[in-house]
């Protein structure tokens, strides 16, 4: 993956984890590989976890400690109320950007 | 994210923490810094590594700086329980990363009151009316 969708990625990876956890709770490593799969090779985990941190942070998601064979417990998040809301925003944004890039690639205004 | 009881210090704990520093907040760091030294090598000199750079840059000491090191020390706990090789925990640009996890932890960093700073110096010269200042510390 170039430079190019690295810095492209920034504003909307945020949007992208909200929609993932809004078909199902995950944890951060299910988070990665599901990425990884979908051709997002370059993403650190360690950038997914400070996104994590972040969204928790900011209350849009709700996390339950789980148990696990190995290692500390694992968090599991789940979008909450909070979270749609602001995945519904994030939807209405990227359909308006989209729409507009596509109206400057056709060469209109 | 944040520990710590909330009775009420005596009096000469009060006294003694503005010599030392707080001291449930040394305590804190000092369980950090076992829970590291756990870690396999390569992990604990990636760890090590990250803190140098999270000492220049990041949350000076105080709450913002405590919830940072549990973070740190649970993402590569998981990291070495799942066996996440090294490099697919920082990426291609650890800074990238570094940046992301930092930027998290606002409180008690010099570059945030700086950026208070200068945001309400630049509304004070544009004239506007404001009483937003020093939001976050």
């Amino acid at each position: 993956m170039g430079k190019l969708v690295t810095e492209m990625l920034k504003g909307t990876l945020e949007g992208i984890v909200l929609a993932i956890l809004s078909g199902r709770p995950a944890y951060g490593y299910e988070i990665t590989a599901w990425l990884r799969e979908q051709g997002f090779s370059d993403i650190a985990e360690g950038t997914i976890y400070a996104l994590l941190v972040r969204i928790e942070q900011r209350g849009l998601v709700d996390v339950e400690k789980v148990p696990s064979e190995k290692g500390p417990p694992r968090k599991v998040y789940s979008l909450n109320d909070q979270g749609r809301e602001y995945l519904e925003e994030f939807w209405r944004t990227w359909s308006f950007l989209a729409d507009r890039l596509e109206q400057l690639r056709k060469g209109g205004k | 994210m944040t520990t710590g009881s909330n009775e009420p210090k005596s009096r000469y704990l009060q006294y003694l923490e503005i010599v030392t520093g707080s001291l449930e907040e040394k305590k804190r760091y000092r369980q950090y810094k076992a829970r590291i030294k756990q870690l396999p090598e390569n992990y604990r000199i990636a760890v090590e590594a990250l803190e140098r750079y999270l000492m220049h840059f990041g949350p000076a000491d105080g709450a913002g700086a405590m919830a940072m090191y549990d973070d740190l020390a649970e993402l590569f706990e998981q990291g070495a329980a799942d066996g996440t090789p090294i490099r697919d925990i920082f990426g291609a640009d650890p800074v990238e990363f570094v940046e992301a996890f930092m930027a998290n932890y606002p409180l008690g960093q010099y570059r945030t009151r700086e950026r208070n700073r200068f945001t309400s110096a630049i509304e004070r010269a544009a004239g506007e009316n404001t009483t937003t200042k020093d939001r976050t510390d």
